[in-house]
């Protein structure tokens, strides 16, 4: 693996280019960048309204959906902060701290992609599909699942660059079930994980990839208030006993470093700081 | 003298404008967004003798205007700041207030001492206050004589400056300030966060593991006020504010209520050079007005 080199990070205020209402909760918002983010994918932002005041007080980390001069994020409305980017106007100024934390690896030549998304865990999934097929890559596989059909955005992006498979709990798209009961049946000694979602289903995904012997990348959500490596809001535990920080030793790791079974990590929702996902 | 500049103590401060500890780092996380040496100082994250792996997760949960943090002193430790971070700092011309933790007298000592040996500690800030450790911290500083027993025992081994950072929760606060003055402490920094609870109601669960955590950012402002005023008007060391600074304005308020320096904590989270813009705005607010930092120091009083 060459050593990638990372851009340096930037506080910018940039202008709503425009917000895609795309169903549901979901949003898609994208600024104008002038100097162009040259994030990677898997790399994330801290979003702010620049207008916003004392609150919402604190920066959501979002992962980046595309770079460029027209850098863009998807939302779910769940909270303060994002309920204020699900109803921002063209024009608007948001505050964008990036890029931030380490992208995904470069997938291993010679194994196929195998992307795993659940719910907006899907966006950084989406930047590095992009990438591997303009990079003119072997079209990844995908699997993505959510509660119901609603929860699937942005799956006509994925269905457009990868070989898609989606998994309903509800049935009401693909096959009915999460998409850990169809991941098995992809998953072979010449294939490779990306894994994005609720902390649950990595786990699980990291369970089965461990079992086959799959290399599994998992990109890490969790509350943080800075994420540049002060706050220290965001330990993942690890198998060492220690912690490692989602902001600057990921978001993006390998699996195996991360112990699904301690603390509060792994089997539980979380409604902490309202965020979509890093 | 110049225009920003203030004096803690025997120390000079270029100007008023420090970073709070454990909202900054150990000040080596800035390079991509300031020069960190134009700062009045940093204070680092809370030193202990051994290094803490903090509390588990979560650890940190916004509230209206403020946040609650329970990260439990997660720091290197004293050894690796002055192995690995110090040299830095020092280099670079960072005027460095190292804030120190432990559960005994006899550490706090320990890691003074270890700092004595060191050039390029500019002060030493003893956290008698932290809110979501299980032994020292808070209790140390909500009682006067403790607080007492421990700034004299600190003092006792050190030429070092030593700031002694209050908790909100003791309950004469400036009863355990003038018990600092007298056991030798060169300045008073105040306030520490104050203990407080949130619960997601969707999940019936409480929003951190450690179940409370230290209340910090805008929220906290005029609480730090009146405490910063009633502690300010009680002793004749300095006072150092901290407690919502995120603007010039909020800067401001607390020099002219009687603070000789402010901290900025949380407001780093959001903007990184949140510290360097209140520097700037101090300056053009003196140039306007053609006054000096030193002179707007108590003059609402």
């Amino acid at each position: 693996m060459s050593t990638r080199v990372l851009a340096k990070r930037r506080l910018v205020t940039l202008a709503l280019l425009r917000r895609e209402s795309i169903g549901g909760l979901y949003h898609v918002l994208t600024f104008e960048d002038p100097d162009g983010s040259a994030a990677q994918p898997g790399q994330f932002t801290m979003v702010r309204g620049a207008e916003w005041g004392d609150a919402p007080l604190l920066p959501r980390p979002m992962s980046y959906l595309t770079a460029g001069h027209a850098p863009s994020i998807l939302i779910k409305v769940i909270g303060e902060g994002t309920l204020r980017m699900g109803r921002a106007e063209p024009g608007e100024p948001f505050t964008l701290l990036g890029p931030l934390g380490e992208p995904w690896r470069a997938p291993t030549p010679g194994r196929r992609v195998v992307l795993v998304a659940g719910g907006v865990g899907v966006a950084p999934l989406v930047f590095l599909a992009r990438a591997i097929v303009e990079a003119g890559g072997p079209k990844p596989i995908a699997i993505y699942g959510g509660r119901s059909a609603r929860d699937l955005p942005l799956d006509d992006d994925l269905a457009e660059l990868t070989e898609l498979h989606t998994t309903t709990e509800d049935g009401s798209r693909g096959a009915r079930g999460r998409v850990t009961d169809i991941l098995g049946d992809l998953l072979g000694p010449d294939r490779e994980v990306f894994t994005c979602g609720p902390d649950r289903m990595m786990a699980k995904v990291a369970e089965l990839c461990a079992l086959r012997d799959v290399p599994c990348e998992v990109s890490l959500e969790t509350p943080m208030a800075c994420g540049y490596g002060v706050c220290l809001g965001c330990p993942v535990p690890t198998h060492d006993g220690a912690y490692l920080y989602a902001c600057t030793q990921g978001p993006c790791v390998d699996a195996r470093r991360v112990d699904w079974s301690r603390g509060d990590h792994a089997p539980k929702k979380g409604a902490h700081l309202p965020r979509s996902q890093t | 003298m110049t225009r920003l500049g203030v004096e803690i103590g025997g120390l000079s401060l270029k100007n008023p404008v420090l970073t709070a500890s454990g909202c900054f780092g150990y000040g080596l996380e800035y390079d991509d967004f300031y020069d960190v040496a134009e700062l009045g100082g940093i204070c680092t994250k809370g030193l202990s003798l051994h290094p803490r792996a903090g509390n588990p997760p979560e650890r940190i949960c916004e509230t209206p205007a403020g946040m609650l943090n329970a990260i439990g002193l997660a720091n290197v430790g004293v050894e690796a700041f002055c192995r690995d971070k110090l040299p830095i700092l020092r280099e670079r011309g960072v005027t460095v207030v190292a804030n120190i933790f432990a559960s005994s007298i006899a550490d706090f000592v320990a890691i003074t001492e270890r700092l004595n040996r060191e050039t390029g500690v500019a002060a030493v800030e003893l956290n008698v206050s932290c809110p979501n450790v299980s032994e020292g911290g808070i209790e140390f500083g909500k009682d006067a004589r403790m607080c007492g027993e421990v700034t004299r025992a600190v003092r006792s081994v050190t030429k070092l400056p030593v700031w002694v950072k209050m908790s909100p929760e003791a309950g004469n606060i400036v009863a355990v300030a003038r018990a600092c003055e007298e056991a030798g402490a060169d300045a008073i920094t105040a306030i520490n966060t104050i203990r407080g609870m949130s619960i997601d109601v969707e999940q019936n669960k409480l929003r951190l593991a450690n179940r409370t955590g230290g209340f910090s950012g805008p929220a906290l402002r005029p609480i730090a006020l009146r405490i910063v005023w009633e502690i300010a008007g009680a002793v004749s060391i300095p006072v150092i504010a901290i407690g919502g600074v995120s603007t010039t304005r909020d800067a401001l308020e607390f020099l002219l209520a009687g603070a000789t320096a402010v901290q900025v904590g949380t407001a780093n989270f959001a903007d990184p050079s949140a510290a360097k813009r209140v520097v700037d705005g101090l300056r053009a607010h003196c140039e306007t007005r053609n006054v000096t930092v030193k002179s707007l120091i108590g003059s609402a009083r």
